[in-house]
């Protein structure tokens, strides 16, 4: 029959239905109770999250679509991530628009206009030609769907590891923007509404949630992943926000479909479905498929009986179907009729209230790896090595296919600084930024939890905003491992602490299990946070001007482990702890530089430590001298100081170093003056030692324009 | 008063809208099937993708009652602006020769290029000093400018892509477009189709230099509402 769940729960299907279901219960059942959907095996640790604060007006209830803060002047902002990492293995193009798609959608569900998305993608090897079929269309798959409706992708993140050679990761996050007062819910709290269903039902993405719960089998599932038709989305985007305030809740049909939406509005009260009014894409389809196709560009509405028709027309308008397909009712039942013959009925109750786990946990034993120690590393071919690195070249040949001006709001564009910065309709700017350390998480992810909270907080600092919220995507193996379910519990409590520590909510969330190689190793674990924050007074635009001193903010320390130079050399060193006083402090300090305009130019440093920073702003056409004497150290072995990537610190350039030095010490960190900028454009003076760079920043600018030009 | 038509797909009908509202162009966003050409004295056909480029970019947009409408107009010599997928919808109907063929690169390209005007006998470039250099974004994946009759190109372009000094330059042209072409207009000048999209460079704020070079061009609308 094809479904997923695990011989506990059809037990306990049985144990409390006090009957066998039929095979159409038992799909609704698999695809309500797939981990994508119900959250089973994380639901619990989830719970231990930071999720409150003042500025909270919605935050992860129980199935709503998605989060949303109080930005000021009767503005809220919706924050929504989610991934399409399963379908992008099979069908990439599709597989990625249909993400974009989907969180739209979510977005659009409480009533906001979508202003913003970000786009993070982690595929395996380029050299191998598989790696670069799958970057190339999930490329053109996020800037098919988003530029057709016409969402900015204004920034995001590509990396590469082998591990994600046959599972690349997707992620997508999206926000929207709504007056405070007209947030409109996902769930109804009163029976006798209408259910309206925009869109038609196709055989597309059939048990599509389901097969984003299980490991990929590598047998044709092309079946299962959703077709994307961007032009129907912009119509369901433009037509939901003009019928928004006439509907009493709004439902994106995502995983599990039509089963999953009803059961998930009705929030506890029954439903009724008529399969035969639900408008077809192809005919004669088996109802058991209608109820849980996730064919996308559908939206489910609540509506009062008299403005029915109100809503419908607006969609008349633009000739997309728009039908009564049943109601919700008092019995707290799902139910679906076929011709009037009943093919489904199960307890709200047992559905909305799957078993949750706990997996056994065992912590990961250190593979014996050879190490070496990095004294043995000579300088010009770490430093060569590290900033030729994917992960650092310049991405413009995946952004430059988004469309990210369109709205007219994109104020610092992708490429341009560490975090994105987008004009609010209250006048007000919003900086935007995602993050993730999966060769980190593998070391430790506890600290990488905390690492990559505050590695966001300071990318938004280093543009002059605060943090405010926060959403997270935990994308993992197989939760019934021991190991892997140990490094996901780390995971959380790790960015659990960090978001108490700078009380900063955590809004919403999504996770992904089951993420492993054809060969049944797991993802590194990619826990990957999106953050967003306001510019309370002035924002910066980086610039670099010659003779400019360059100012180094906090301590460096010699910890290597999980660093890039490490992934590449393999050295034995210590994790970087998180060290969040310190993060918190120096982001302070830059954002007063800011405010104060000391500085033309601020650098989070993380991957590719201290050398990647100073590589930054050479690519501005500059040389950098600096005395490696005046880096405040734990360590004097150079390679361990250029290349480690222990946060809390930051590269700002500055016309006054005394004042940041000054400013420092006055909140009781440090700062230290360590170079300054000249013209000899792409040298890199070490004291007395000149390396000349030029041609890695001709590499990093072209790489890869170069290979990704032969498919 | 000038007309923003918004069809199914549209997405830079508010862009436009705002960057008129800068340029203090009255102006109104008008569904494309609510249309009454006599009340306006001029049209702007925006950015997007118009009944989702689906067939050809512009072509099913170029066959509807709305164009029709709005060749009259053209042929009334008011001004009949498209940009971006707006181009698209012109050579399409037929307005502008020529054709937009996907960029030689066979993606979406998306990048702030330098544009200098050739032509200042058009609406929007008129009282233009000839040989000025204009910065601003494009967006598209065909943007590739290709039209048979070599002199009608020369006669008839507006813009062309150049590098910072404005020399007309292969690396300069973003898509491979005849001549580096980024506009033309007809003889008459009042039908003008353009890739660059001026309303994104209308706003100090969201400018990477803060320039506001696509004002230039939009202020030429003003003796026409």
């Amino acid at each position: 029959m094809g479904i997923n769940l695990l011989p506990i729960e059809i037990d306990e299907v049985r144990k409390r239905l006090r009957r066998e279901p039929n095979e159409a219960e038992w799909k609704v059942i698999d695809a309500v109770w797939s981990e994508h959907c119900s959250y089973k095996s994380s639901k619990i640790l989830l719970k231990s999250f930071h999720m409150e604060g003042p500025n909270v007006i919605m935050g992860i209830e129980d199935w709503q679509d998605a989060g949303a803060v109080d930005i000021g002047d009767g503005w809220a902002i919706v924050v929504k991530i989610e991934s399409h990492n399963h379908p992008s293995a099979i069908d990439p193009f599709n597989g990625a628009a249909t993400g974009v798609g989907g969180i739209i959608r979510d977005v659009i569900s409480k009533g906001a206009k979508p202003i913003a998305l970000l786009d993070m993608i982690r595929v395996g090897d380029l050299t191998l030609s598989k790696n670069r079929w799958l970057l190339k269309n999930i490329i053109a798959g996020i800037g098919f769907y988003g530029n057709s409706i016409g969402v900015p992708v204004v920034g995001g993140e590509l990396a590469f590891d082998e591990m994600y050679n046959d599972n690349p990761l997707v992620d997508v996050a999206c926000i929207g923007v709504v007056r405070r007062d007209k947030i409109v819910p996902s769930v109804v709290n009163k029976p006798g509404l209408k259910l309206v269903l925009a869109g038609l039902t196709g055989i597309d993405g059939l048990g599509g949630a389901s097969f984003a719960s299980r490991k990929l089998s590598g047998e044709d599932e092309i079946g299962a992943v959703q077709i994307a038709d961007p032009f129907a989305g912009k119509i369901i985007l433009d037509a939901t926000l003009e019928i928004a305030d006439k509907v009493e809740a709004i439902k994106d049909l995502g995983g599990g479909g039509l089963a999953v939406a009803v059961t998930e509005m009705a929030n506890g009260l029954g439903v009724i479905v008529d399969i035969e009014k639900i408008p077809l894409r192809v005919k004669e389809m088996n109802p058991m498929d209608i109820i849980i196709s996730e064919t996308q560009e559908r939206m489910l509405y609540a509506v009062k009986e008299e403005r029915v028709n109100e809503v419908c027309k607006t969609f008349e308008q633009y000739e997309y179907p728009c039908s009564v397909i049943g109601e919700i009712t008092g019995d707290k039942t799902i139910r679906f009729r076929y011709n009037g013959k009943e093919i489904v009925s199960l307890p709200s109750e047992l559905l909305l209230n799957p078993p949750r786990f706990l997996w056994p946990i065992k912590k990961k034993k250190k593979e014996l790896k050879k190490y070496i120690s990095s004294s043995d590393i000579e300088l010009e071919k770490a430093l060569r090595s590290v900033l030729s690195h994917p992960d650092l070249v310049s991405k413009e040949w995946a952004y430059s296919q988004f469309d990210y001006e369109v709205n007219t709001s994109t104020v610092i564009k992708p490429g341009e600084a560490d975090s994105s910065v987008i004009l609010l309709p209250n006048g007000k700017l919003l900086a935007v930024k995602g993050d993730a350390n999966p060769d980190l998480c593998d070391e430790d992810a506890y600290e990488c939890g905390k690492g990559i909270f505050a590695e966001a907080y300071r990318n938004l600092a280093s543009v002059g905003a605060k943090g405010i919220v926060a959403v997270d995507h935990l994308q993992f193996g197989d939760p019934k491992k021991p190991e892997v379910y140990y490094s996901f519990l780390e995971a959380i409590r790790g960015i659990g602490e960090a978001s108490r520590f700078f009380n900063i909510p955590i809004v919403g969330g999504k996770v992904s299990f089951y993420n492993e190689n054809s060969k049944g190793k797991e993802i590194k674990p990619t826990p990957l946070i999106v953050m967003a924050g306001l510019v309370k007074d002035k924002f910066l635009r980086n610039k670099v001007e010659e003779n400019s001193y360059i100012v180094l903010i906090g301590y460096t320390r010699g910890e290597l482990a999980g660093s890039l130079l490490s992934k590449i050399f393999g050295i034995s060193s210590e994790v970087p702890k998180a060290r969040l006083q310190e993060d918190l402090i120096a982001s302070e300090l830059v954002i007063d530089s800011i405010n104060n305009e000391k500085i033309i130019f601020a650098k989070d440093i993380n991957r590719g430590g201290l050398a990647f920073a100073l590589f930054g702003i050479m690519t501005y056409g500059y040389g950098v001298h600096i005395n490696t004497r005046d880096i405040l150290s734990d360590t004097d072995n150079i390679i361990d100081v250029l290349f480690s990537e222990n946060g809390g610190r930051f590269i700002v350039l500055t016309n006054d170093p005394q004042w940041i030095v000054d400013k420092a010490k006055s909140k009781g960190i440090v700062a230290s003056v360590i170079g300054k900028v000249n013209k000899d454009s792409g040298v890199l003076s070490l004291n007395e030692i000149k390396i000349n760079l030029s041609n890695l920043i001709n590499y990093h600018f072209n790489f890869l324009e170069e290979v990704m030009k032969n498919g | 008063m000038i007309a923003i038509i918004k069809f199914p797909g549209t997405t830079c009908e508010f862009d436009v809208f705002k960057a008129l509202s800068e340029a203090k162009i009255p102006a109104t966003v008008v569904k494309y099937k609510e249309f009454d050409p006599d009340k306006f004295k001029g049209v702007i056909l925006p950015g997007g993708f118009s009944f989702g480029d689906y067939l050809r970019a512009g072509s099913i947009a170029a066959n509807t009652e709305t164009i029709k409408d709005i060749k009259r107009m053209a042929n009334e010599g008011k001004p009949v602006i498209g940009i971006c997928n707006g181009f698209q919808i012109l050579v399409e109907s037929g307005l502008l020769k020529g054709a937009l063929l996907p960029n030689l690169k066979l993606r979406f390209i998306s990048k702030w290029v330098y544009l200098k005007v050739v032509r200042t006998d058009t609406v929007l470039t008129k009282g233009l000093e000839k040989n000025k250099i204009l910065k601003m974004p494009i967006a598209h994946a065909e943007g590739r400018y290709y039209v048979d009759d070599i002199e009608y190109a020369k006669n008839n372009m507006v813009m062309q892509y150049t590098d910072n000094l404005g020399n007309v330059t292969e690396d300069a042209n973003p898509n491979g477009s005849l001549f580096n072409i980024a506009s033309i207009a007809n003889e008459e000048g009042n039908v003008i189709g353009m890739m660059p999209h001026p309303e994104r460079a209308s706003f100090k704020l969201t400018s990477p230099d803060g320039s506001t070079d696509g004002l230039l061009l939009l202020k030429g609308l003003a003796k026409w509402v």
